[in-house]
């Protein structure tokens, strides 16, 4: 049997909207709309409790949407309607994360669509893409690091006193944590800003002895609890950083050994898999290649490569990027001559396997080649190339065994300086004119497992 | 440049939105500051949801969130301040419900407001690191209510007030009590330990210690573990009723500081009624208690056991050593048993088959067991007891029981080789006399031990049965040649034939048998000597028995069953009439203490004296003379002449099982020496000693002074040699 109650009647804006309080209530307890019908506000002897009508005063041509994808969990926008307006409509209602989540699906670089270009800001060349966790990013350049939302919206340009950016990483979609060189004054270092505000919230101090050190922040990694960054300093505050995410305080401090590079490291990656870190630092901020896995609990290096010592031979020459497939034992590394590589971390200071059919030698002609960059997501793996992103796929967790599945190419922007995954989207950013584009799996029935 | 005129060329800044009302954002907030106004003067149902929603997303779109959140400390702050007076004015018992009620409405209300202010918590507040509404809401009414110096100090003292009164028995409003913690759980955790709980461990560790104190004075033990027992759960109760469940390890250790821990010694030690008492009278209600209580205490359980061990090795050895308690093996052992069952019966109901108390129970037992020397001998004497007549008529079940209650105590036993001494005798005893019960038990018994110490243990006992058996088949053989050949009136012969070495040896006494039974032994012998050859029999005269036919004066004719002395005896008397003990000595050769026994039990005993002794007398001396005793009568047709027989071994026996035992053990000694040097060619005197104790501890006890003459004996037929540099170091010599 049906109960009165639960066929609710809204009129938004004029118009007559009936529907069950199953739906509305899909909307989830903290969101306006089930707070309307919710407990508290439900009146005795009034016309509401009677006819249980509401009314609302917004655009009812958004609502409907909004009312569609609570039902069916999917959005369907019709022509013409503009989206900032719906994420408004959406957030009004308190709904915002539903519309994000019928957006796009699970990263799959196999389905990848390009959904997004978006034209940068700046004049200079980005150096840096970052993906934050809802599918937002932030791109660095020079003394400069836009940040965008996830509905690609520019958010607040934080410009950092002239002192070059390294690396930057999202705490959570509202926090970004950049890296800068050090400078002179006490300027430089690490610090944490307000997205939406643009202040800066903290300062990440390196700390020996009550005594603060200035130092440059080099790459960044960041896990559930903890921050790490490369550090080099004026007084031999040479290695990685260990703080905690709740206190901003340095919880340690591992210092390079004599010929073992830390500090110059140019790529953090946490690998959860293993509870570890790895700490490449790579030419051209060191002139061998230098990679570790370092277990921060016992300081100590769990497992390292290095090509230093080595004769140069041919390929194997200089490592350009370097990212861990933490499931599959395996680092995998590009050279200049944008050739993957790889090396098995079971056992220490093997040599690099290098993909035989990727022919050397294919410098594009135009005199700013870009290098490829590496990028990992569970057992794929995007490798950029010239102005195309190609997606590896691993099977049965051997990643030298990995066979290329899809290539990403975009006809704007040219070369591509760095990718990023973040969100469930892949991040590609272009050397001209600061481009970069927004892939993503398309959102389908698989957005329904929400509701 | 002019001020004026600069003014004049200002340049607007690009605007999307036009200029709104400039009291717009007052006049919204005063829309929204009336509407909390309603929600706490219970007046909503006049609000609309949708326009106060509306309101508060327009104040946070336009840039007043600043304005709306401080607006709202503010009112929120100033009900809160109202709602503390009316808390306050509450008079005595009508402040907790007071509180309770405003506590219930704040909440409603503070849902309401955040409702309203949805929009703000989703975008203002993560923004500006403001704190939720919700829980803002928490934090004012902590800092304005509950912590508002005049409600703080009374809520907590109420609050401890009601729970000292339901201690002391009353019934208090547990649903009150329990909103009242929830309702400072519900304001952080931190907020309930340190404005309820600190306090109220503190009061309740004052009462119970007075309280403790009061009772300990007139209590006796047991009513004093029961109260606790009923505190302690009373409290568990309490904190399931209306505390964080995380309170109940807190006051449960309370209680037991209080109630136990600072009374502990003083509880077990307690006169008439402590622990010793509560096992002396088997109160396992009262023990079961005291352990669960106690296992509570650090050191508690430590305290119990440390009592019972102590209590029973005092009374085990005033049971072992007691002589007036010794005069009847049997009972002393069945003392034993019966202690042993009392304390396995505590152990299993009162202290749930606790490990460290039967590993107590146990060494305690293994002390005062081996305090008396002769406890192997009353163990198998209390062994011969049962297999002799204890179990006749017992049904199977019952004699294993018995069986293995038996070896649990030889278990105890450090000499397990004098026990192996004397169950030996008493089982040859025991099958040569065909005294035996049951066959079954005696095997059941042999294979206990065997499990128990090994093969080596067993070996001679269980030849001690193959030979009765054998003994049985040749016995028919040997009958059938006999009554084959000759079938005139000779006395029967039975034989048994005992493997030297199997079988206690005795003073091997050759008496002179008479003629007619001479001749049966020879036959037999060259019976036995033909089917076996190589062996050598010996007859072991000191250890059989005859059934004689006699007549009597009157020709009453009697069969009487003797031991083979007193047959050999009795035979010279027909025929002559009567004989000085002299003649009796000379003519049998039996040796003079085993043929005084015989006599004596020939003419000493009443009912039986088929001799008569002049003098009359009870002892045998040399110069008597013994009669035939024509007038002897007996209502039985069969009489039987036991020689007195040997229960307990008298003194200089016992000296002479002594040094048996101890001349058994040197060999032992010395293999145990050997095997351990073979296998480690250098050791030195210490570890040679604690070796060897380890490898004889499941037999006896070696003693170190006898280790250290085997040693010296070894080195003496260089089996060992003494290192050149360390005298105490030594070598096997291969």
């Amino acid at each position: 049997m049906r109960m009165p109650g639960d066929i609710i009647r809204l009129n938004v804006g004029g118009k007559l909207f009936v529907t069950s309080r199953t739906t509305i209530e899909n909307a989830g307890s903290d969101s306006m709309l089930s707070a309307m019908i919710g407990e508290n506000w439900r009146r005795d002897c009034s016309a509401a409790s009677i006819t249980n009508e509401f009314f609302i005063d917004r655009n009812p041509a958004y609502f409907s949407v909004l009312l569609d994808l609570l039902r069916t969990g999917e959005l369907h926008m019709p022509a013409g309607m503009s989206e900032k307006a719906l994420y408004r409509e959406a957030l009004y209602y308190g709904i915002l994360d539903h519309v994000r989540s019928a957006k796009w699906g699970m990263l799959d670089g196999n389905m990848l669509q390009c959904t997004n270009t978006v034209r940068g800001h700046a004049t200079g060349d980005a150096t840096a893409i970052r993906g934050a966790q809802d599918g937002g990013c932030c791109v660095a350049h020079g003394p400069m690091v836009h940040v965008y939302d996830w509905s690609m919206e520019a958010q607040i340009a934080l410009t950092l006193d002239y002192v070059n950016v390294n690396d930057a990483g999202f705490l959570n979609p509202e926090r970004v944590v950049i890296c800068t060189c050090e400078r002179g004054d006490k300027t430089g270092g690490m610090a944490l800003f307000n997205v939406k505000r643009g202040r800066l919230e903290h300062k990440y101090e390196v700390c020996h002895g009550g005594q603060y050190k200035n130092c440059t922040a080099g790459a960044l990694a960041i896990n559930d609890v903890s921050l790490f960054a490369s550090c080099r300093g004026r007084s031999n505050e040479y290695g990685i950083g260990c703080w905690d995410q709740v206190t901003g305080k340095l919880t340690h401090f591992l210092y390079e050994g004599p010929s073992w590079p830390l500090g110059v490291a140019c790529k953090l990656q946490w690998l959860p898999h293993s509870n570890m870190l790895m700490v490449a630092a790579l030419y051209p901020h060191s002139d061998d290649s230098f990679i570790s896995f370092l277990d921060m609990r016992s300081n100590n290096i769990a497992w390292s490569w290095t090509d230093a010592e080595k004769p140069a031979i041919g390929d194997e020459k200089v490592v350009m990027d370097a990212v861990a497939m933490d499931e599959c034992s395996t680092v995998c590394v590009v050279n200049q001559f944008d050739n993957l590589g790889f090396i098995d971390t079971r056992s220490n200071n093997q040599g690099v396997r290098w993909r035989d059919h990727y022919q050397p030698g294919k410098i594009s002609e135009a005199e700013e080649h870009s290098y490829s960059k590496l990028a990992v997501w569970g057992s794929q793996l995007f490798c950029s190339k010239n102005d195309s992103v190609y997606v590896f796929c691993t099977p049965d967790l051997d990643a030298a065994r990995c066979v290329q599945t899809a290539k990403l190419k975009k006809s704007e922007g040219g070369d591509i300086s760095d990718i990023a995954v973040g969100g469930e989207r892949l991040f590609v950013l272009h050397n001209e004119e600061n481009v970069f584009d927004v892939w993503e799996t398309p959102g389908s029935f698989s957005t329904a497992n929400c509701f | 440049m002019s001020t004026s005129k600069k003014k004049a060329f200002r340049i607007e800044p690009f605007k999307h939105k036009v200029e709104i009302d400039p009291k717009y954002a007052e006049r919204t907030w005063k829309v929204l500051d009336e509407a909390i106004c309603e929600i706490y003067n219970h007046n909503a149902s006049g609000l609309s949801f949708e326009e106060l929603y509306r309101n508060a997303y327009n104040m946070v779109l336009h840039k007043y969130g600043d304005k709306l959140y401080m607006g709202l400390v503010d009112t929120l702050s100033r009900h809160l301040k109202n709602m503390a007076s009316t808390i306050e004015a509450a008079q005595g018992g009508l402040f907790l419900e007071e509180l309770n009620r405003n506590w219930l409405e704040h909440n409603k209300a503070l849902q309401m407001i955040r409702d309203i202010l949805m929009y703000m918590d989703r975008t203002y507040v993560p923004n500006y690191n403001k704190t939720p509404v919700h829980e803002l809401g928490l934090n004012l009414w902590r800092d304005y209510v509950v912590r508002y110096p005049k409600i703080k100090a009374r809520l907590l003292d109420t609050l401890l007030d009601l729970v000292y009164r339901e201690r002391s028995g009353e019934v208090i409003n547990r649903g009150l009590m329990r909103n009242i913690t929830k309702m400072l759980m519900d304001l952080g955790i931190d907020v309930y330990q340190e404005d309820f709980e600190k306090p109220f461990l503190e009061a309740a560790s004052g009462f119970y210690k007075l309280e403790s104190q009061e009772f300990i004075e007139c209590c006796d033990c047991g009513d004093y573990l029961k109260k606790a027992e009923r505190r302690l759960n009373e409290e568990i109760e309490r904190v399931s009723h209306y505390l964080d469940p995380k309170s109940e390890t807190k006051i449960t250790a309370v209680v037991e500081r209080e109630m136990i821990a600072s009374h502990m010694n003083r509880l077990v030690e307690m006169e008439n009624s402590g622990l010793v008492h509560m096992l002396i009278d088997d109160r396992y209600e009262d023990l079961g208690r005291m352990y669960s209580l106690f296992k509570r205490v650090s050191g508690g359980l430590g305290l119990v056991r440390d009592v019972m061990t102590s209590h029973l090795r005092e009374t085990g050895r005033q049971l072992v050593t007691d002589p007036e308690k010794l005069k009847d093996p049997v009972e002393f052992v069945q003392r034993l048993l019966d202690e042993k069952d009392k304390y396995d019966k505590i152990i299993t109901t009162a202290f749930i088959n606790d490990k460290t108390f039967q590993n107590a129970l146990n060494s305690s037992f293994e002390y005062f067991i081996n305090l008396n020397p002769r406890s192997p001998e009353f163990i198998s004497l209390f062994v011969d007891d049962k297999l002799r007549k204890g179990l006749k008529g017992v049904s199977e079940e019952d004699v294993e029981t018995v069986l293995d209650k038996v070896m649990m105590l030889f278990r105890y036993l450090q000499e397990k080789d004098v026990f192996e001494k004397y169950y030996k005798q008493h089982l040859a005893k025991r099958l040569l006399s065909s005294k035996s019960v049951s066959d079954d038990a005696e095997r059941s018994l042999i294979v206990k031990l065997k499990t128990e110490c090994g093969y080596q243990f067993t070996s001679k006992l269980e030849g001690m049965f193959t030979d009765m058996k054998t003994s049985k088949d040749t016995m028919q053989g040997f009958n059938a040649v006999v009554s084959n050949a000759d079938s005139s009136e000779s006395p029967t012969l039975s034989v048994q034939v005992l493997t030297t070495g199997y079988w206690p040896t005795q003073s091997g006494a050759v008496c002179n048998l008479p003629a007619e039974i001479l001749a049966v032994c020879e036959k037999f012998k060259t019976y036995y000597l033909s089917t076996h050859t190589g062996r050598r029999l010996t007859w072991q005269t000191n250890m059989g028995t005859a059934d004689l036919k006699a007549t009597f004066g009157k020709g009453q004719k009697h069969e009487l069953n003797v031991s083979t002395y007193n047959m050999c005896i009795l035979m010279f008397f027909n025929n002559v009439n009567s004989m000085t003990y002299k003649e009796i000595e000379q003519a049998t050769e039996i040796p003079a203490l085993d043929l005084k026994r015989s006599l004596q039990s020939l003419a000493c005993v009443k009912g039986k004296n088929v001799l008569r002794k002049e003098p009359m007398s009870k002892d045998i001396s040399e110069d008597d003379v013994f009669v035939f005793n024509d007038k002897f009568t007996s209502k039985f047709y069969k009489v039987k002449i036991g020689t007195v027989a040997a229960q307990k071994e008298t003194e200089p026996e016992k000296q002479e099982t002594r040094q048996k035992v101890e001349e058994d053990r040197k060999p032992q000694i010395e293999a145990a020496i050997v095997r351990i040097m073979k296998s480690r060619r250098v050791l030195d005197h210490n570890n040679i000693v604690s070796e060897v104790t380890k490898q004889l501890q499941s037999r006896f006890l070696p003693n170190p002074a006898v280790i250290k003459k085997r040693i010296e004996s070894l080195i003496e037929r260089e089996f060992l040699e003494r290192d050149k540099n360390d005298r105490k170091v030594y070598r096997y010599l291969a």
